[in-house]
This record gives C-alpha cells, structure tokens and sequence, in this order.
C-alpha cells in the first residue's frame, strides 16, 4: 500500500504550497519556512519532502516559466491535488477535535491563539 | 555585483551526483537563492551558503542512480571484494597495516583538533575580531618594553575623547584575584573581574537568564552558569544578594554562558563594576598603573588606524614622564598565538612554537604510518605476482591493476579511520587531561566529516600510489614464470624508508628526553627559601589589619606554626617593581629595575630564606625600619663589594620613613618568576604593617592535618568572617612548570606513538624478511650453525639501518633542541648522555622487534622449512 500519512514537517510545507499558490517553488518554499518558523532549512531537504509528498499523490507538479536570476532556468511549480486538500482537512480536523476534547482548553482557561 | 557568479566548483559538484532531470529547476533555485543573499549579505556568505545548499543536496532522491549495468561499477565492486578478501587472508599483516595507520590517524585527528582549538582561541567571543586590548610601549634608553598594565584613568580618557573609533572601552583590575562570596552560610572564594559595566557587550557575553549590568545601578554582578549553579542550586539567582567580602550586598543581575577554556577570560568565573572602584567619589588617576584597558573598536575601524590616532593619548597627559610613551593596540585574535613583543614589536611567541611543533609531530608521525603502508605492501609483492599476472594475461589494462589496488588502501585506510574515530573518541578525555585543554570531538560538524573523507581519500592516494604504481607495472610473462625477482633497488628504497622512520623516531626521543631532563634539571634549582612545610593564605580586610598580631600570637600558641609573617607580594611571582635607586655615597641612579617587598620582620623566619651575610630583621624599634635585606644578585647588580653598612637611597615615598636605608642584610637569589630565568634582584623592606600575604611555617613535629585543623579553630575565633583558605608553597610553585610537563608529556606521547608505528613496521618487515631467507636458515642449520650466529645474520642488518639512521637524526636534532634550549636562561647543555640513551634505546627496542621473527626462524625444525613445496 502506498503511504499516505503526512509528518508534520510535509503538512507544514503542503501548507505552504497552498499559501504561495503560482510561487510554490523549492527556493520560495524554503524562503517562506524560515520566514514563517524561524527555523532555517536547506532548499534540499525541502525538495526531498514535496517529491516524498508528490510520491504520495498530494501534490502534482510541472515546469514553469524562466527567470533571468535563475540564470534563464525554468522552475518546477507545485500544486495541492484534490487528496492534499482532503488530508489537509483530515489533519486538521483531528487536531481540532484533540483539542476540544482537552480540558483546560474547554474551560477556556489557556490563552492560545489558534493559527 | 552583477559580475559575481555562483561557485563554479560547487556547480560541477552538484552535477556529478544529481539526477540530470532535476539539474534544471535545483541549478535554477540555487541561483536565485544565491543573488538573492548576496543582495543581503556578503559575497562570502551567498558562496558559503550555496556550497551548504549543495552539500544538502546528496540525499537519496536527488541522487543519480549508479548502480546501472555498467561494467565499470561491476568492476569496482569487484576491486573492493577482493580487497576485503585479501584483508582477512592476512590477519596479521592486516592489522599491522591497519593498526599502523589507525595509529597515525588518532594522532592526527587530536593533533588537528588542538591545534584547531589553539588557532581558534578566543573566537568564541563574537566581538573578537573588533576587540583590542591597549598596551604601553615605554622605550627607556635603549630599553623597549611593552606592558600591558595602564594608569586607570586612561580608560575613561579613551572612551570620552576617542568615540569615534571605539564603540566601548572597558577597564579592568591589572591583577583579579579571588574574592569571597557568600550567599546565607555558603561561603566561596572565587576568581572574579573587577570589569566596567559595558564589559559584556565587548566581550559579547552570552546570558542565559538576566541581562548585563547598566550604570544605574553598580550595586551588581554578573555570574558564570556554573557559579551560578553553585552558588543557587536550584534557585532562580537573578535578582538575589551575594555578599562580596564581606562589605556590600551585590545583586545578581545576570548569568552567562560559561567561557570556553580556548577563551582568554575562561578563569573569570564572575563580574562585579569596575565602577564600584573608580567612580565620583574616588576617581580614577594618571599615576597607578593597575589597570589593564581593553576597547571593542566600531565595525570597519581598522587596529593600525586607531593605534595611530590614540599612540599619544597618554604621553600627551603625562608632561612629567622621562621615558618616551606610546600607545600600542593588540587585537584578541593575536592575544593568544601572537603576544611576545621584542623590543616593542611582535615576534613569534612561544604558543605558536608549540602549535608548529606539535603539526610537525602530527605530520611526521601519519608520515611513519604511511610508509608502513607502503613498505609492506611492497615487500609482499611475491604474494601478488602470479595474481597480476592471471590479470594481465587476461587482457586486464595497468589503469585497471592501479584501481585494484587503490581500492584496497582505500578500504585499509577507511576502516584505519573508523578506528581512529573510535580510537579518539575514546581517548580524548585523557588527551585534555595530558594537554590541559577542553577539546570536544565535533560529531555534528558536516565540516568535520568532509575534512575526514578528504583525510580518508588523501591517504589512501599517498599510501597506495607507490605499491599501486610498482604492482601493476611487472611484466606477465615472468609474472607467470615467477621469474620475477625483487630488484636491489626496490630493496634498498625499502630500507631507506626503514631508516628514515627511525631517524624520526629517534630524533622524536633525543627531543623527549631533552624535554624531560630541562624539567628536572629546572625542578631541582635552588629556590633561596625552605619551600616545605610552609602554606601561604590571604587577607584583606580591616579587622584582618586590627587583629593580625593576636591572629599570630594565639597561631604561635596551639604549636602548629612555628613562625607567621606577611608581605604584600607572594613568594611565586616576582611582581612590585621599582628602579630609580642609587648608593648615598654616589649620586648615579642603578640601571636596574629592583623587585622590592615590603615584608614582617619574621619573615626570614617564616620563609626560611638563605642569609649569606649580616643579619635578620628584629622587631625592635622604629629604627629598623630604615634597614633592607637585599639579595646577591642585586649586590651584583649595585656593584658592591662590602655591601653590608652601605646605605641606599630609595625614590619610593614610604609614610614616616626617610628615603635612605641601610643594608643589614644579604640573603641567597629568592627564584619567584620563572624557574627558567635569572632571579631579580630583590629588596626586602621591613614593616609592622600587617600586609595581603600571610606566610605560616608549620611545625615539623605536627602532621598537617592536625596543624591545619588547629589554625582553623584560631582563625574561625578571631577572625570569624574570614574563611581560612590556604596553599601550600611548593603546590603553587610546582604550577610553574604545568606548561612545560604538559608539553613532555604531550611530546613524550607522540614520541612513543611514533617508536610503536615504526616498530609495527619493522616487525612486518622482519616477518617478511625470515620468510623470504627461511629454506636459507634451514640449510644453514643443517650445516651446523648456532642460534646466535644465525640470529646475529638476520638482526645484523636493521642494526645498520639503525646506525645509519643515528647518524642522521642526531646532528638535527641536537640542532633544534640547541634552539629550543637557547629560550631558556636556566637551560641544560645537550650531552653525551642524551645521543648515547637515545642511540641505545632504539637499538634495543629494534633488536626485540627484529628477534621476535628471527628468532623463531632460528629455533624451527629446519626440516620443516626444507621439506615444504
């Protein structure tokens, strides 16, 4: 059977994806990590997780147009396909749901905020 | 800008191992990455950074896939096979290989993780390569000397007229000695900084709770984790009281991160402000030089720029001043390797020797270990002939035979770098205990293990090329004939090999024994007082001054002292300098620079110095006090011949004293510096005045533990806040030779890595050797020869190679150690002694090596060896 769990560093970068739309490339995936976690990363470990991810069916890709600072060098532009939407959702919904069901939280009495 | 282009190298790089449908869209992405950094930062770090990016790139995915049907691949698997094969054919030639070069590797890797350690002394601090510290060129005649100690008020002066070249300027104490601190009954005596309030940011201090101290408030310290830890198990510290000698409440404001020990400052273990001492109230002057000044220079200010513009700020200020003045500035990053000034300008300094000395080392020994390498995978060559021949016959091409046998060093030198990895691991806490360092291997370093496949491939490239290059190029007819004989010559380059381990080696152990036999010849000086028995502690505060003569009284009194005295310097260092004194009965002022103490009249008593002439101090009268005990060098350095009734005339300004006194007194050379120097001459003066540095006799009727335990008592009743804490001399004085022991030691390790890898190598050689001559050895017996004339024919000639090789290494060694000792004052003279133990050590330690082989040879049934084939 094929794997279709999602880790958390994956759901972080599909999530990503999803954020940058046309601009979700290896470069500006890794570019908007280190912006948004302040945890840095190198471009290859996360071009390894979209092709684990794309293995997986959530994500498809193709290539996209050049750039003179890519030195006239196309991109590989990565889109969610309909199963990372749905795994997205299904990630999320269990977070959710863990997180009713833990007291303090139901009580209101933490003050998290909600990302 | 336009013009940069990522690194080309790291380019082609990346496109041998990734997969070609990928190159497009990673080359297209680094790039963007790359322009995009540098729009950031510098050129430098964009070029680090895409070389990092690549590097990350080696991951499965993006790999291209080798294991095609390539014949090529198929063959180096092959090489590989038979290598391994080939390994656990030979156990014992194997290991010797192996082991020899693992030897030579863990060798390597500590010697290339101190030096490391050395070269990056002090760059823990971020600030290191902006920070300075400012020295005092002083040129006196022709005297020029550079010290580091600078009149307090200079640090203030640099920071108010100076802002545009320094962004801090932080002053600290010439001299931090350890103070009390004490939270509830804890009680510690502890080295810490007197150090300006601004001294965390020069030093980039990095706090793990709290924060640096501000001038608002100078009530305030700042604690080591470890202090901290000590001082609060358990508890937050930041915002408690510690009681600093017990004078004032200083409130925790914040704990850094522990130095490093490759870091200057790593003894500091605490802060308090500077600015609790010099302030309004007592503000810093122009005439004590007891401050050392260390300043963080603006980004983009360059130290030559700076030290031309401060070099007169001080002579500026100080008109009266006879010698000629100037400012110097010497960056961190030169503080530790580059600190030894000649005549005011930097010269090699003894650090960077050693750093030389040990890479040196380092590089002969993995030398030694390749040669092993090398000659015994030549001398086995009958081994291989009929192999290589096979090969060749088959239509094998000699670029095929040299990747066989890289393959195999390759595998010999990979599996001889485990080891030493493991080898190091291990062993590295022992090795920080020998060097006195605090080295950590870096595992998680990906630099450290590119430098170690580096280190891997380059071996296995020096120690395979020759065997490689000499294998493969036999000819397969005779190959297949066994007509192949080995040469003379390739003999003879073996032996000169032999010979050139062992002319290293022997001139490792001239250099150890040298070593060791500088130490004792140092340890044995006479000192000029009675070392044993004796202890020495401090005091400081007032009621320590009021209560001194009951403390000594009551001490005299329990039996367990025989004698107390103070005085304001201690016995093993020879700091308190003064010059400008001359004889009353010549008005022309001594050249020389005197160490002059102002000492209790007991303590000739206490110390048991040696008087050679006149007499001991008395308390008597005030009188007395206007008399001096000098030592015989500073009679030499006055030039007199009856020193005794002479009166000098002092410029020191002494209270209720005149400035003339009269010598009573000679006593022996007091050696307090360094055990290496001539001892400076040296003045004692006489006071009442109870001073810093309490000497105690013990008495030599009682056993310490018993003496100790009864000062304890007298000091917890008189003086009940003072915590007695002591030393004894001679455990103080024996610090002074902590930097040569560690290098006799370190050296001596080495030393015997080197003689057991040449030994490994000659026992390899010596098995082969007794190989090739075994039906030799077997007709000889059968005709009747002994044991010891056939043993005697074997050892014979290794102890010539050993000869040759004394002949060599002994006039280059005596060469270096004459160099080496030239740095000494109070040196040893290389003797006979030296060559004739080395000489002889190493022929015995051969002739063991060699016997072992021969002489198994020896007593085998010759049949044995005459019936095989």
């Amino acid at each position: 059977m094929k794997e279709s769990k999602l880790g958390d560093f994956e759901e972080t970068i599909l999530l990503l994806v999803g954020i940058l739309g046309e601009d979700a490339y290896a470069y500006k995936l890794a570019d908007e990590f280190e912006a948004q976690t302040q945890r840095s990363v190198s471009i290859g470990a996360v071009h390894s997780t979209l092709n684990r991810i794309e293995d997986k069916g959530f994500l498809t890709s193709d290539m996209g147009e050049a750039s003179t600072e890519r030195g006239g060098r196309r991109k590989r532009i990565y889109k969610i396909t309909a199963e990372g939407q749905q795994a997205l959702q299904k990630s999320r919904d269990l977070k959710l749901s863990l997180w009713r069901q833990f007291p303090a939280f139901a009580q209101g009495k933490l003050n998290f905020v909600l990302g | 800008m336009k013009n940069v282009e990522p690194p080309k190298l790291a380019e082609k790089l990346l496109l041998l191992f990734l997969r070609r449908d990928l190159a497009e869209e990673v080359l297209g992405d680094l790039d963007e990455q790359f322009y995009a950094t540098i729009s950031k930062h510098s050129t430098r770090k964009a070029r680090l950074n895409y070389w990092y990016q690549v590097i990350h790139y080696l991951r499965p995915f993006a790999i291209k896939y080798f294991q095609s049907n390539s014949r090529f691949n198929t063959m180096i698997k092959h090489n590989f096979l038979i290598g391994f094969r080939l390994i656990l054919k030979n156990k014992m030639q194997s290991s010797i290989n192996v082991g020899g070069l693992a030897l030579g590797m863990v060798t390597a890797i500590l010697i290339s993780l101190w030096v490391y350690d050395e070269i990056t002394y002090n760059q823990y601090h971020a600030t290191h390569d902006r920070v300075v510290q400012v020295l005092r060129k002083d040129v006196n005649g022709d005297q020029v000397q550079v010290n580091s100690s600078q009149v307090s008020k200079l640090g203030v002066y640099l920071a108010q007229n100076y802002a545009d070249l320094f962004e801090e300027v932080s002053t600290t104490f010439y001299r931090n000695g350890k103070q009390f601190l004490q939270v509830g009954d804890r009680s510690l005596e502890r080295l810490g900084y007197f150090f300006s309030v601004n001294s965390a940011n020069v030093l980039a201090l990095d706090f793990v709770a709290g924060d640096k101290m501000d001038s608002t408030n100078l009530y305030s310290i700042l604690l080591s984790e470890q202090l901290a830890e000590t001082l609060f198990p358990n508890e937050n510290p930041i915002g408690q009281a510690v009681l600093f000698n017990g004078q004032a409440d200083l409130m925790v404001r914040g704990v850094y991160a522990d130095l490093p020990k490759n870091s200057t400052f790593h003894e500091m273990e605490f802060i308090v402000p500077m600015e609790l001492v010099y302030n309004e109230d007592n503000p810093a002057t122009w005439d004590n030089q007891n401050t050392k000044i260390y300043g963080l220079l603006h980004p983009g200010v360059k130290v030559e720029e700076a030290e031309r513009a401060i070099s007169n700020a001080l002579s500026a200020n100080m008109p009266n001043n006879t010698r000629k003045t100037s400012l110097l500035l010497h960056p961190m990053d030169k503080w530790h390797l580059n600190s030894n000034f000649r005549d005011g300008t930097l010269v090699t300094s003894e650090r960077l020797q050693y750093v030389r000395i040990y890479s040196t080392i380092g590089a002969f020994v993995l030398l030694l270990a390749f040669i092993n390498f090398v000659n015994l995978n030549t001398a086995r060559y009958h081994n291989r002939v009929r192999e290589i021949g096979v090969r060749k016959a088959m239509g094998s091409y000699k670029t095929q035979l040299i990747g066989q046998f890289l393959a195999e060093s390759l595998l010999y030198s990979t599996s001889a770098y485990v080891i030493a990895l493991l080898v190091g691991g291990l062993t590295i806490g022992a090795f920080n205990e020998l060097s006195g360092k605090g080295i950590v291997i870096p595992w998680g370093e990906p630099a450290f293990w590119l430098v170690g496949i580096c280190f891997v491939l380059l071996s296995a490239v020096l120690s395979g090329a020759y065997p490689a290059f000499y294998l493969s190029s036999f000819d397969p007819v005779k190959a297949l004939k066994g007509t192949i004989r080995q040469g003379a010559a390739s003999g003879r380059f073996r032996q000169a090999l032999v010979t050139f381990q062992f002319t290293i080696s022997i001139a490792l152990i001239m250099g150890m024994i040298t070593i060791y036999k500088q130490l004792e010849h140092a340890k044995a000086r006479p000192v000029g007082y009675n070392q044993s028995d004796l202890i020495t502690a401090r005091g400081r505060s007032d009621t320590y001054r009021e209560k001194f003569n009951v403390l000594r009284n009551e001490l005299l009194r329990t039996g367990a002292v025989v004698e107390v005295a103070t005085a304001n310097y201690p016995l093993t260092n020879d700091l308190g300098n003064n010059s400008g004194f001359k004889l009353r009965s010549n008005n022309e002022e001594f050249n020389t620079t005197f160490n002059t103490i102002f000492v209790t009249p007991e303590y000739g008593q206490a110390t048991g110095f040696e008087l050679v002439k006149g007499r001991d101090f008395r308390r008597e009268s005030e009188g007395e006090l206007q008399n001096v005990i000098i030592s015989e060098s500073a009679v030499s350095a006055m030039g007199l011949e009856n020193p005794i009734g002479q009166v000098i005339v002092s410029p020191m300004e002494v209270y209720n004293r005149t400035a003339n006194y009269t010598i009573i007194g000679v006593v022996k050379d007091m050696v307090k510096h360094s055990p290496y120097d001539v001892a400076k001459p040296l003045m004692l003066f006489p006071t009442y005045y109870p001073t810093e540095h309490i000497f105690m006799r013990l008495s030599p009727a009682m056993d310490y533990q018993q003496s100790l335990t009864r000062i304890e008592e007298v000091y917890a009743q008189i003086l009940p806040e003072m915590p007695f804490n002591y030393e004894f001399v001679d455990d103080a004085y024996s610090l002074k030779f902590t930097a040569e022991e560690r290098i006799g030691s370190v050296a001596s390790l080495f030393t015997l890595v080197a003689v057991l890898i040449s030994c490994l190598g000659l026992f390899g050689l010596s098995a082969f050797f007794v190989e090739q001559r075994n039906k030799e050895i077997g007709v000889r017996k059968v005709l009747g020869a002994s044991i010891i004339s056939l043993w005697n024919l074997l050892s014979l000639r290794f102890s010539l190679l050993i000869l040759l090789a004394c002949v060599v290494a002994m006039p280059l060694a005596a060469f270096v150690l004459t160099e080496w000792l030239n740095g000494y004052t109070y040196r040893i003279s290389l003797d006979w002694s030296i060559y004739l133990m080395a000489g002889l050590g190493s022929l015995v330690v051969t002739l063991l090596t060699v016997s072992y082989h021969s002489l198994r040879a020896t007593r085998a049934n010759p049949v044995d060896s005459l019936r095989a084939e």
